[in-house]
This record gives structure tokens, C-alpha cells and sequence, in this order.
């Protein structure tokens, strides 16, 4: 005879297995703050990285207008531009990143733990 | 309306059913046209753009989750640029690095929707994308939408400058200051990256508003917020977007807000309730909108002729006795007539079974039939 409550919990928990479940168990490994810290450093780098490519690009689009009559004045307040939106850029990336892995944190942790205890209801109808 | 609400429920239980049949057809569709459009406007390597390669790649993306079919285009167009030029190609790619980096790090599920945006602009129907991504996302959507445009505009820029692109390979850098700035500097880009972002947020904001008809309303203003933008920026920064197309994009653009409001927000505003009450904290004003919800009348199947079952034959034997006795003199008559040739016939076929097994024992049928 069918069982329709073990039916339904099993093919919950093979669609979570499938969805998330492998990203998931590996995220919830981690403390919240290790997770969160380590991306947000990794994306910190990445941003530097794009801002670097970015900061090329535009140069390689200005270079006429740039350095057209560079005066030492002019270079410090181009490199002070550059800084300043590097730091803007760097700030809110790393609170925005900092935020989005926190979160993507909690949720994998309570998705597991749902996750766990549909297993041991599985493991108890047997 | 009914009757279109009954198709719609009739859909949605179709898509039910065959949802994995029409999400990869659709991705197949979509690998059809994008990677299509890429070969046809920026084909420079033959054996790329061929409509082999063309399907192929696009039936082999189907079996692939979206984002690869996202990487394959990037792959693509970077393949075609570096064909006529190192310096395009080097250009394409830190501009699709930089998309990657600071968006779809975050976003690798929304992938797909760059390239939504940018076949929109390729099919010439630019205006349906902010209705669109305005009715069913939320306002990060102009990120993917902005990605799309540069990607449209890029491809725009080598169609349109194939040949100097090409003999610019000679100096690398000249080349890759020209296409930098060719990119960068367009300013229809720049205009139609802002009046996308413009029309998403308008239509966003309008359709998440307490107010009845707030979809249509949305569609028909963000519309016509994109028509008034296209012509100031054609006017300030005497730009040439085609009217034409913009005015039909924005009227198809109104016509798929009402299609997406059918099919995703169908509601009945005439049985719109406005409560009001409070509790210790707060006084609450609620407006509740009742769904449209239309049940599919079941048809009903009456089995006329078929196979019958041993019950429903004796069912029909035992009606058929029960209207005997009820039924008229002639029907009665017709009816034992009917009985009683099927038992003659059974009978006559029970003694002529019976006769040629008897005969074939005996030996008869040789005496009775010689020539055989």
C-alpha cells in the first residue's frame, strides 16, 4: 500500500536535493561570519579587478582629452578621482556583498535544517 | 471574457503538465533568435555563422540550464569580433568582464534576461522590454536590461564600422581606442539605457500602487513615458531613433502589459472591498481585490458504441428487461425477435461445430468430398 504522507515528504526533500541541496550543505559548513567575510573579501577583489578593466577602458575611450595640456596639478586631481571612486565603488560593494552573503547564508542554514528534519520523519516511517 | 479566462485556465493546466516540453522549447526559440541575430549581424567567421552551427549550438544549449546559453553568445560574439579584429575583441571582452564582475557575480540566475534585453532591441521592439521587465521583475532588473543594450549597441557598432574596424588592426592601440570609444561615446545608447531604467521604474512603481487597473495603467505609462523620452533626447541631442518604431514598440509594448496582466494578475476590480479597522498600534486601511478564478466545465462522456464490459452488458440486459416491461407491444415484439434469432444462431453454430468435429473422426469428410 502507498504510503502518501512518505511520498510526498520524499519527493519534497528529492526536489530540495536537487534545487539546492548540494550549494546548500556546503554553504551551512560555514560559520555566518566566515562565509559572509571570505566572499565579501573575494568580491573585494573582483571589484578591483573590474575596476581596474573598467578605469583602462575609460582611459583608453579619454585618452585625448586626458592628456591634453597635464599639468602635475591636474594628474593629483585625476588620481584623487580615481581613488575616491575606487573607495565608493569598494564601500558599497562591500556592504552590499556583505549583506547579500549573510543572507544567502541564513537562508541555506534554515533550507538544511527543514531539510534534516524531513529526513529523520523519513528515517522514522521506516 | 469567460471563455478566455476558461482558455487561460486550460493553458495553465496544459503548462502544468508539459511545463519541461515548454520551457525547452521556448529556450530553443530563444537560442534560435539570439544566436540567429548574432550570425547574422556580426557573422564574420563562415563556419560560426553557417545555420548548422547556428541550430546546433541552439539545440545544444536547450539541454543546458540558461546561463550557459548566456556564456555560448558571449563565447559567440567574441569569436566573430576577434575574426575581424584583435583590438574588438579585446574591447568586447573587458566590457562582458566588467558586466560580469559587478552584476552577474550576484544575479547568475538572471543571466537570461541580458539576453532577453538585447533581442528585443535586435527585433526591433525595444519599448516592450521596460513593460515587460517593469510588470514582472522589480527595479535591479534595469541592471541586466543596461548589460543587454551595451551588448545590442556593440554588436550595432562592428555592423556598422566593419571595415575600418578591420583595417585598424595594423596599429592594436588606435584600434582598441577607436572601438572604445565608438562604444562608449554613443549617446543613443546612453539615451536608450536611461529611458529603459526610466520606463522599468515608472511601470514598476505604478503597477505595485493600490489602484484598480494599476497594470494597465502602468503599461500605458510607462508607454508613453518612453515615446516623450525618445523624442526629447531625438530633439536635445539631435539623435535619429526612428519614430516608427518607437511609437509600434510602444503600442506592442501596451499590448503585452495587457497579455502579462491576463495571464498573471487577472483580478475582478468590480468586487473591490475597502475595509478599515484598528487595533492598538495601527489603524489599517485595506483594499482586497478579488482573483478572477474560472472553473473548466467538465465534459461529460456518454459511450455510445465500444467495447462493453460483462456488467454493463448484463446492466444494459437487465434495463432492456425493466423497459420490456414498461416499453410498448411493437418494441417488445422487435426485441424477442432480436432474442430469439440470436439464440437460432447460436444454436444452428453449436450443431455445425458439433457435426464437422464428429465428421473429421470418423473419416467422413473424405467420402463426402472426394476432389478434396
Amino acid at each position: 500500500m502507498l504510503d502518501k504522507k512518505k511520498i510526498r515528504l520524499m519527493t519534497r526533500t528529492a526536489i530540495y536535493e536537487k534545487k539546492y541541496g548540494e550549494q546548500d550543505i556546503k554553504i551551512s559548513g560555514f560559520y555566518k561570519k566566515d562565509y559572509a567575510s571570505f566572499h565579501t573579501w573575494v568580491t573585494l577583489i573582483w571589484i578591483t579587478a573590474g575596476y581596474l578593466l573598467a578605469a583602462g577602458l575609460f582611459c583608453l575611450c579619454c585618452i585625448d582629452s586626458l592628456l591634453e595640456d597635464l599639468t602635475l596639478f591636474k594628474l593629483i586631481i585625476l588620481a584623487a578621482i580615481a581613488v575616491g571612486a575606487y573607495l565608493i565603488l569598494l564601500i558599497v560593494y562591500g556592504i552590499g556583498s556583505g549583506r547579500y552573503y549573510r543572507k544567502r547564508h541564513s537562508g541555506a542554514k534554515r533550507r538544511v535544517k527543514k531539510y534534516y528534519r524531513a529526513l529523520a520523519k523519513i528515517e522514522k516511517l521506516y | 471574457m469567460s471563455t478566455l479566462l476558461v482558455w487561460r485556465e486550460k493553458l495553465q493546466r496544459l503548462y502544468a503538465n508539459y511545463s519541461i516540453y515548454f520551457n525547452k522549447g521556448l529556450q530553443l526559440i530563444l537560442g534560435l533568435l539570439v544566436f540567429g541575430l548574432i550570425n547574422y549581424n556580426v557573422g564574420f567567421m563562415e563556419t560560426a555563422a553557417s545555420i548548422y552551427f547556428t541550430v546546433g549550438l541552439a539545440v545544444i544549449c536547450t539541454f543546458f540550464p540558461l546561463t550557459v546559453m548566456v556564456i555560448a553568445a558571449t563565447i559567440l560574439l567574441l569569436v566573430h569580433f576577434y575574426t575581424l579584429s584583435l583590438s574588438v575583441a579585446i574591447v568586447a571582452l573587458v566590457i562582458f568582464l566588467a558586466m560580469y564582475i559587478f552584476y552577474f557575480r550576484f544575479g547568475t540566475g538572471k543571466a537570461w534576461l541580458v539576453l532577453v534585453a538585447a533581442l528585443a532591441f535586435g527585433l526591433r521592439i525595444p519599448f516592450v522590454l521596460p513593460v515587460v521587465f517593469g510588470l514582472m521583475g522589480t527595479a535591479v532588473w534595469i541592471v541586466p536590461a543596461a548589460c543587454g543594450i551595451v551588448s545590442y549597441y556593440m554588436i550595432s557598432c562592428v555592423k556598422a564600422s566593419a571595415t575600418a574596424l578591420s583595417s585598424s588592426d595594423s596599429d592594436m592601440i588606435s584600434g582598441l581606442t577607436a572601438f572604445a570609444k565608438q562604444v562608449l561615446t554613443n549617446q543613443e545608447m546612453w539615451i536608450m539605457i536611461m529611458i529603459a531604467a526610466l520606463g522599468i521604474l515608472v511601470v514598476h512603481l505604478i503597477s505595485t500602487l493600490a489602484v484598480s487597473h494599476a497594470w494597465k495603467i502602468a503599461s500605458a505609462a510607462g508607454a508613453a513615458v518612453c515615446v516623450i523620452a525618445v523624442s526629447a533626447g531625438n530633439i536635445a541631442l539631435n539623435l535619429h531613433i526612428s519614430y516608427v518604431i518607437t511609437i509600434l514598440s510602444a503600442v506592442l509594448g501596451v499590448a503585452a502589459g495587457i497579455v502579462l496582466e491576463f495571464l498573471f494578475f487577472s483580478v475582478d476590480y468590480s468586487g473591490t472591498e475597502h475595509i478599515q479597522f484598528e487595533d492598538d498600534e495601527y489603524y489599517y486601511y485595506v483594499t482586497a481585490v478579488p482573483k478572477v478564478d474560472v472553473s473548466i466545465p467538465e465534459k461529460q462522456v456518454k459511450h455510445i458504441t465500444g467495447h462493453q464490459t460483462e456488467e454493463q452488458v448484463t446492466e444494459r440486459e437487465k434495463e432492456g428487461s425493466g423497459s420490456s416491461e414498461t416499453g410498448s407491444p411493437a418494441e417488445e415484439k422487435a426485441s424477442d425477435f432480436a432474442m430469439t434469432s440470436d439464440i437460432d444462431i447460436a444454436k444452428n453454430t453449436e450443431e455445425i461445430l458439433l457435426t464437422r468435429s464428429l465428421s473429421k473422426e470418423l473419416g467422413l469428410d473424405d467420402n463426402k468430398n472426394p476432389h478434396e
